[in-house]
């Protein structure tokens, strides 16, 4: 295992951040920490890196405990949240700032931060300043700035939160492909399950300070262990009182042993239609379905449809 | 989609021409956005600031006052002689002596307190103890203090009756104490909103590529609050080098202890106005010099440091 956290705890005040947790990180992984706002997913990162000190447990990287060593001693790269770039330093200067501190030969220094422009894709940039990039240039560069020093771990926080979508969405398939390139353990905090779904090959879902579940993606989509997981990894609906995601039930024209129910409103999102139905129970689920699907079952708002769940 | 022709004003319902004063003032307003802000600025400075120095400086060029006899004054224009008189005035040995001393003492207080600036603004930014609000009013007390009382207390604990046994009397440390006091505020005000404003990840990212504390200060941190140490260094060397209050007393009468301030006002006690006042252009230019080349070097920094 590359990483192994066991009873990891951090306090502030009475209010535990991080309670209680023990996660083993398979070597060469890319994994997905997931949580709503404020589950204390950043803050395990930041103990895994050292930025913050644990009130109990013990953070193993590589088979050494490295609970009690300084961050500056443990060869992990960290990307934060808005890159923190320093701001009076070229691109190149930014990059090997970790090779400088660890007083590498010159020649050495230039060959890596050579090497690293390339990998992220910022060629001819190298003797620009953080100020005259985009932000996606200054997350790359923020990225080969900590793959300088050839972690062991590579933490990202957040890592394309401060993008817009599309910048994002590129991103991301970059990360990936980056991943499979370098294979170094990286752990990635995200709030959106999208971005973990298609990034991550492990995720670990948490919650108040807890790991609810961990897995693989589909795994952990497919069968929930709880009740939070199951809501935050996709989108729910309520059907006969309990709750599944609305791509598991179809519409179909009334008939007989389904649930009969009225149109009450539709969403078309391109390739994708919502529509929610009024059952006469009062409930209102919601379908999920294609575009293709909705035309040819031919309704509209009032229709009479029936709905079932998925075979 | 076509444009409809353009009908006549009135029919749009727009407000009938302006005629007279209200015109002229329409206008007046609507340029003021372009000019006016400029103009309020040159204008204001002009009276407070220009128009009083240029005076200063024509008096140190151009015209002489000579005493004859039993106090019997006569003014006498030296137009010609303007630049010739001025260069006397300010070439005496002692008031380059005093020129020298001001200088040199404003540029290494405003360096000490460069120094000290950041490592108290530091302090009030990142440590918690008790007291700290105290620490932090009692900084801005030079502000508040009129300057002869920073005199008296100095030549009472730092006099040749001192009761600490420390006598600064007519020393050049006396001096610098004094103008260590009344700029510190500079170098900490100026410092003190930057560094607070630093965010602390750019420090943590340091930290993680393997730099310790001190490297950390040093290539990450100190580069952020150059450009505000360097606007305190100008500020603090442009107050010490014009102060007078609080030197006055501790320098005592001797010429190796008399600043720029203390010559030009004795000068003026021995009614010498046009010495004093071509001494004073030399002092304002090169006040003027240091102050510039302090705010290209900074905003030369700030430019790259800008998002």
């Amino acid at each position: 295992m590359s990483i192994s956290l066991s009873h990891l705890t951090k306090r502030y005040g009475d209010d535990a951040v991080v309670d209680d947790v023990n996660v083993e990180i398979a070597e060469g992984s890319l994994t997905a920490v997931l949580g709503p706002s404020g589950s204390g997913k950043s803050t395990l990162l930041k103990l895994i890196a050292g930025l913050e000190n644990p009130d109990e447990g013990r953070v193993v990287i590589e088979g050494d405990d490295v609970t009690d060593i300084d961050p500056r001693h443990r060869d992990i790269g960290f990307c934060f949240q808005h890159y923190a770039p320093f701001r009076h330093m070229n691109v190149a200067r930014n990059i090997g700032f970790g090779l400088r501190v660890r007083k590498q030969p010159k020649n050495v220094i230039d060959a890596k931060v050579a090497e690293l422009i390339e990998l992220v894709r910022l060629d001819g940039k190298s003797k620009s300043f953080p100020a005259q990039l985009s932000g996606g240039e200054r997350q790359r560069m923020a990225l080969a700035r900590a793959l300088a020093i050839e972690p062991r771990v590579l933490l990202l926080d957040e890592p394309f939160g401060a993008l817009d979508a599309q910048v994002r969405a590129e991103l991301r398939q970059w990360v990936k492909e980056l991943h499979q390139q370098i294979k170094v353990t990286t752990i990635l905090v995200t709030h959106d399950q999208d971005e973990a779904m298609e990034v991550a090959d492990q995720l670990l879902i948490m919650h108040e300070g807890r790991i609810e579940q961990a897995g693989e993606p589909t795994e952990l989509y497919e069968r929930p262990a709880t009740e939070f997981v199951h809501r935050f990894l996709g989108p729910t609906t309520m059907f006969k009182g309990v709750s599944v995601r609305p791509h598991d039930l179809e519409l179909v024209a009334p008939s007989e042993g389904a649930i009969e129910g009225t149109v009450q409103s539709v969403m078309e999102l391109g390739f994708e239609v919502q529509a929610t139905i009024a059952l006469s129970d009062g409930s209102t689920p919601w379908v999920q379905m294609s575009r293709n699907e909705f035309r040819i079952l031919n309704v509209g708002v009032g229709s009479a449809v029936s709905i079932r769940e998925r075979i | 989609m076509d444009t409809p022709a353009r009908r006549p004003s009135s029919e749009l319902g727009a407000p009938p021409a302006r005629k007279g004063w209200r015109r002229f003032s329409s206008r007046l307003r609507s340029s003021f956005g372009l000019y006016g802000g400029a103009s309020l600025i040159v204008g204001y400075l002009s009276i407070i600031v220009l128009i009083p120095i240029a005076a200063v400086a024509a008096h140190g060029f151009s015209f002489s006052i000579h005493t004859q006899g039993w106090g019997a004054a006569f003014w006498h224009w030296h137009l010609s002689a303007g630049f010739a008189t001025f260069w006397h005035d300010i070439t005496q040995p002692a008031a380059i002596g005093a020129i020298r001393l001001s200088l040199w003492l404003s540029l290494s207080v405003a360096a000490i307190n460069a120094v000290m600036g950041v490592a108290i603004a530091w302090v009030l930014v990142r440590d918690k103890f008790p007291g700290k609000w105290f620490l932090e009013a009692f900084i801005d007390l030079p502000f508040a203090l009129p300057t002869i009382v920073v005199g008296v207390v100095l030549i009472f604990l730092y006099g040749t009756a001192s009761p600490i046994k420390v006598d600064l009397f007519e020393t050049w440390m006396g001096l610098m104490v004094a103008l260590l006091f009344v700029t510190l505020p500079f170098s900490v005000r100026a410092v003190q909103p930057v560094l607070a404003s630093l965010d602390g990840e750019s420090e943590a990212a340091a930290k993680s590529l393997g730099a310790g504390g001190i490297r950390t200060f040093l290539l990450v941190v100190l580069p952020s609050l150059w450009p505000a140490v360097l606007g305190g260094f100008g500020l603090a060397f442009a107050r010490a080098i014009g102060e007078f209050g609080s030197i006055s007393l501790i320098a005592g009468g001797i010429g190796r202890t008399t600043t720029a301030s203390s010559y030009i006002y004795n000068l003026t006690q021995g009614f010498l106005w046009t010495n004093a006042a071509a001494v004073s252009t030399a002092l304002l230019v090169l006040s003027l010099l240091i102050l510039i080349a302090t705010n290209v070097f900074a905003r030369r920094i700030q430019r790259r440091l800008a998002p």
